[in-house]
C-alpha cells in the first residue's frame, strides 16, 4: 500500500485514549452522528479477519454470508474487551438473525442494540426511521449516562454533513487524486473507522495531479465489498481502472444533507437520502435507470458484480442487470467471492478473461 | 377477449363444467381413500384432506379464468389479505403455488428455469420456482392468473421484498410493499403505528387499483370470518395435544392452505368447523393420526415439501407421530390478535407478530412452550437452505432446547423446495439416530 493511513487498531487505540467508547456496527445504513453525539465512535465490521471460522459455525449455518459470520465470530473471539456498544442494522434477513443471535444466545459483555431500516417506500417512512433514531437515543443515553440536546446533536449531524460531503467530494475529483484504485478505495473505506477529523484532514493531503482521465479500460464496480483490497491492484494490472462505483462500501453511502430543524427527522431523511440499491423497496427500473446514467456519465465500459456468498439481495438482481447492459452493448461480469479468502486463481483467470474480452 | 366473451368463458369454464367435475373426482377420492385405508400402513390419514385438495383445485380452477371477471393480486403468505378480499379481489399466492410444486415433485425442472435465466442456486427455492414457472410456463394448476396488483408483507422474510420486485418488473403492475419492523423484543407504539399507516395506505392502492370503495360492512364480515377461520385453526393444532394425536404436522402441512389462500371467505370456516369435527370424533374414539404412537416430536420450520409423504411415511411406520410444528401454528397465532372493533389497529398488531417476525429468542420460547405442551419425545429443526430468517438461530435454539428440557433435538439439513440440497439416505441415517436417542432417553 502507497498510501500511509492508520490502522482499526491506531484508531480504536486512539479513540480510547481521548475518552471515547467504541461501537462495532455492522453494514449497511446507520447515523454515525447520533453515535458520535453520545461519545461512541463507530467501527465497522466488514467481515474482519478471523482464524479458521472464528467459532461462527457454532451459531450459524454455513450458508450463511461471511459478513455475518466474519463479524459475529470477531465479537465472540477477539473483541469482547475493545468494544462497548454492538451496533446491528437490519440490513437483510443474514444481519437480523445475527443481532438476534447476538441479543438472545451470544449475549456479549458489551450491548446489542438494533436498528431497523423502513424499506416500504412510503412518504411516511422518514417519521418512522426517525421514531426508531429516537429509541435508539434513547438506549445510547441509558448505556452512556449521558444526555445530548438537540442543539449538540445538530452540531454532530452537520460535521457529519462536511465529512459526507468531503467523501463525496473525493469522487468528483477522482480524475484529480493521485491515487491508483486501491489506495482511492482504502480512503473511501476509511470512513468505516476514522473519525472526521481525521477523515477531513486526510482528504485535504491527499496527492493531486492535473485532471486527466483515466487510461485503460473503464470500469464500474457493484455489490457490497471489494475484499480482498488486492482485487484493485489484479485490475489494474490488467490495464482497467474503476472509474464509479455501486458498492455498499462505497458510493451507495453517500447520503445527501438533510433539511429538517427536527435533528432525528433531519438523519432520517438522510439515511433514507441514497441511491437506489437492492435492499429497498425502490424497483428495478430506478435502479437500472440510476446506474446506466452513472455508467454513462464516467463512459465506463463494462460493470464488474463482485458478490459475496449468499448475499439474496444482490443476487436477485443479477439477471435483470445482466440483460439491461447487455442490451445497452455493456458487457457484464459477475463474480462470487468470500471476503476472508485471497484473490483466488479461479477469480483471476476469470478476470483476465473479460479484460481480454474488452481489449 | 370482449368483457362478455370472458364472462362467457368464465360461466362455462369453471361454473358449469370445472366445479361439478371436481366434485365428482372429490368424490373420486373419497373412495379411493377409503379403500386404499386397508393398504396405508401406520398411516390413518384424514377425510379432511380430500375436501382441502377440493377446496385448492376450485380455487385454482377459478383462477384460471377470473382475469376480466374480478381483480386478482398476488400476495404473501404473510399479507393483510382482509382488505383485499374485502375489495373483491382474488388472490393468488406464489408461495402455495410453489409448494404445490414441490409437493406433486415438479419444483425440479421448474426450478432449472429459473436459473437458466440466472438466477442464483443460493436464493430461496420458493422464489426460484415461481420464477421458473413463469419463465417456463409450467406449473401445477393449469395456469395462473395475471396480477392487476401485488402485494408482499416483509413479515415472513425480506426475500419476499427482493422476489416481488422481479415480478413486478415482469407483469409491469404496481408493487406494494407493507414493511413490518422485526421484533427484537415487544412491540413498541411507533411500530405499530408506521404498520397501520401501512394498511391504510393498502385501502387506498387497492380501492384505486378495484376500481371500488372498501365497504366498512364488507371489510368487518370477511375479518370476522377471517378471525373464526383462524380461532378454528388453533384449535384443531391444539387437537395435537391429546395423546394419540388425531393429526400430524404432515395433515397440518395440506390442511393449511385454505387458511393461507382463502382466509376471510365462509368456505374457509366452513371447512375447518369441519376438519375440527374429524378430529374431536377421533378423539373420542382413541384413534390417532397414526395406528400406533410411540413417540411424539416437534418439528421445527417449513417442510421438505418434496419429501413429505415418504417422511410422514417413515415416521409412522416408526411409531413417530410428529405431533406439532412451528411453521403451522403462525396462522393460529393471529387469531386472539384480530379485534373485528379495531380491525386496522388489531390488524397492525396481528401482522406484525409472525414467528418468523421475531427474535431467535421469542421463537425459542415458543417451541419450549409447544414441546411441554404437546409433551413430545424430541425436537427436529429443519435447516432449510431456502428459508434463512427461518433457519438462523436454530442451532442455539437446539442446544437450549437440550439443556432446558433435556430432550433431544436435531437440526436436519434440507430445503423447502430444492431437491438438490437435500440428501435422502443422510436423512434417513439421522433420523434413525434421532429415534433410537428419543426411545434411550
Amino acid at each position: 500500500m502507497s498510501l500511509p493511513l492508520p490502522t482499526r487498531r491506531d484508531i480504536l487505540t486512539r479513540q480510547r485514549a481521548m475518552g471515547q467508547r467504541i461501537a462495532a456496527v455492522f453494514p449497511q445504513f446507520y447515523p454515525r452522528e447520533l453515535l458520535r453525539a453520545y461519545g461512541f465512535h463507530p467501527m465497522e465490521l466488514w467481515a474482519p479477519p478471523v482464524a479458521g471460522d472464528g467459532g461462527a459455525t457454532e451459531h450459524f449455518q454455513p450458508y450463511t454470508c461471511a459478513i455475518a459470520r466474519a463479524g459475529t465470530a470477531f465479537l465472540v473471539q477477539t473483541a469482547t474487551t475493545d468494544v462497548d456498544l454492538v451496533l446491528v442494522p437490519h440490513t437483510c434477513d443474514s444481519l437480523q438473525g445475527v443481532g438476534s443471535v447476538l441479543r438472545d444466545f451470544i449475549r456479549p459483555q458489551s450491548p446489542v442494540l438494533t436498528l431497523y431500516h423502513p424499506r416500504g417506500g412510503h412518504a411516511f417512512d422518514t417519521n418512522f426511521l426517525a421514531a426508531e433514531l429516537r429509541q435508539l437515543a434513547q438506549h445510547l443515553s441509558r448505556i452512556s449516562g449521558e444526555s445530548v440536546a438537540d442543539s449538540a446533536l445538530m452540531e454532530a449531524i452537520l460535521a457529519e454533513e462536511q465529512a459526507d460531503a468531503a467523501l463525496a467530494g473525493l469522487y468528483q475529483r477522482r480524475d484529480s487524486l493521485a491515487l491508483s484504485d486501491g489506495d482511492f478505495y482504502r480512503v473511501v473505506r476509511s470512513r468505516e473507522y476514522l473519525p472526521n477529523d481525521l477523515f477531513l484532514a486526510l482528504c485535504e493531503q491527499l496527492p493531486t495531479q492535473p485532471a486527466t482521465p483515466p487510461t485503460g479500460i473503464r470500469l464500474c464496480v457493484s455489490g457490497i465489498m471489494t475484499e480482498p483490497m488486492q482485487l484493485f491492484d489484479e485490475l489494474n494490472a490488467l490495464g482497467a481502472r474503476v472509474v464509479c462505483d455501486d458498492l455498499a462500501c462505497g458510493a451507495r453511502r453517500l447520503y445527501a444533507d438533510g433539511c429538517a430543524s427536527d435533528p432525528y427527522v433531519r438523519m432520517a431523511q438522510r439515511l433514507l437520502s441514497t441511491a437506489p440499491e437492492p435492499t429497498r423497496s425502490r424497483g428495478l427500473n430506478e435502479r437500472l435507470a440510476y446506474l446506466t446514467q452513472k455508467m454513462k456519465a464516467h463512459q465506463a465500459q463494462a460493470l464488474l458484480i463482485y458478490d459475496i456468498k449468499f448475499c439474496e439481495p444482490e443476487l436477485f438482481d443479477i439477471p435483470h442487470v445482466r440483460q439491461h447492459f447487455q442490451t445497452l452493448g455493456l458487457p457484464v461480469q459477475h463474480l462470487e467471492v468470500e471476503p476472508g479468502n485471497d484473490l483466488s486463481q479461479q477469480t483471476r483467470t476469470r478476470l483476465q478473461a473479460f479484460m481480454e474480452m474488452l481489449k | 377477449m370482449t368483457a362478455l366473451t370472458q364472462h362467457a368463458r368464465y360461466i362455462f369454464n369453471y361454473h358449469c363444467l370445472g366445479r361439478p367435475a371436481l366434485r365428482a373426482l372429490q368424490w373420486q377420492d373419497r373412495y379411493r381413500m377409503w379403500r386404499g385405508r386397508q393398504q396405508a400402513g401406520e398411516l390413518n390419514p384424514l377425510n379432511a384432506l380430500v375436501n382441502a385438495k377440493w377446496l385448492l383445485s376450485r380455487h385454482y380452477l377459478q383462477g384460471r379464468y377470473v382475469n376480466g371477471i374480478k381483480k386478482v393480486a398476488w400476495v404473501t403468505s404473510g399479507a393483510p389479505s382482509e382488505i383485499l378480499r374485502a375489495l373483491g379481489f382474488y388472490l393468488i399466492y406464489p408461495e402455495n403455488h410453489a409448494a404445490i410444486c414441490g409437493a406433486r415433485k415438479l419444483s425440479g425442472s421448474i426450478i432449472e428455469a429459473a436459473e437458466h435465466e440466472g438466477y442464483s442456486r443460493d436464493i430461496c427455492s420458493y422464489a426460484r420456482t415461481d420464477i421458473g414457472a413463469l419463465l417456463s410456463g409450467k406449473n401445477a394448476v393449469g395456469g395462473l392468473p395475471k396480477p392487476d396488483l401485488l402485494v408482499c408483507c416483509t413479515n415472513i422474510c425480506q426475500t419476499v421484498l427482493y422476489w416481488y420486485k422481479q415480478l413486478a418488473e415482469y407483469f409491469k403492475v404496481p408493487l406494494f410493499v407493507i414493511d413490518t419492523p422485526f421484533l427484537y423484543e415487544q412491540w413498541q407504539p411507533h411500530q405499530i403505528d408506521y404498520v397501520k399507516q401501512q394498511l391504510e395506505a393498502l385501502i387506498a392502492t387497492g380501492e384505486r387499483v378495484a376500481g371500488r370503495s372498501l365497504a366498512p360492512r364488507t371489510f368487518e364480515q370477511v375479518l370476522l370470518r377471517a378471525k373464526d377461520a383462524t380461532e378454528l385453526w388453533l384449535q384443531i393444532l391444539d387437537m395435537g395435544k391429546h395423546r394419540p394425536s388425531p393429526i400430524t404436522a404432515f395433515d397440518e402441512y395440506i390442511l393449511m392452505a385454505p387458511i393461507v389462500d382463502l382466509r376471510g371467505e365462509q368456505d374457509c370456516v366452513d371447512f375447518y368447523a369441519g376438519v375440527l369435527r374429524e378430529l374431536q370424533q377421533r378423539v373420542d374414539t382413541g384413534h390417532g393420526a397414526i395406528k400406533q404412537e410411540k413417540l411424539r416430536v416437534l418439528w421445527d420450520n417449513l417442510p421438505v415439501w418434496f419429501k413429505i409423504g415418504r417422511m410422514s411415511r417413515f415416521f409412522a411406520e416408526r411409531r413417530v407421530s410428529v405431533v406439532a410444528s412451528t411453521y403451522t401454528y403462525a396462522w393460529g397465532e393471529i387469531a386472539p390478535l384480530l379485534k373485528v372493533d379495531q380491525p386496522l389497529d388489531s390488524m397492525a398488531k396481528a401482522y406484525l407478530y409472525p414467528i418468523l417476525n421475531r427474535s431467535a429468542g421469542q421463537k425459542l420460547d415458543a417451541m419450549v412452550r409447544m414441546s411441554r405442551d404437546f409433551s413430545v419425545n424430541g425436537v427436529l429443526l429443519h435447516s432449510d437452505k431456502s428459508c434463512k430468517p427461518y433457519s438462523l438461530g436454530q442451532i442455539d435454539q437446539r442446544d437450549e432446547i437440550m439443556r432446558q428440557l433435556g430432550l433431544p433435538a436435531l437440526l436436519l439439513d434440507g430445503d423447502h423446495n430444492d431437491e438438490r440440497s437435500y440428501s435422502n439416505a443422510q436423512a434417513q441415517t439421522r433420523l434413525d439416530a434421532f429415534i433410537e436417542m428419543m426411545e434411550a432417553a
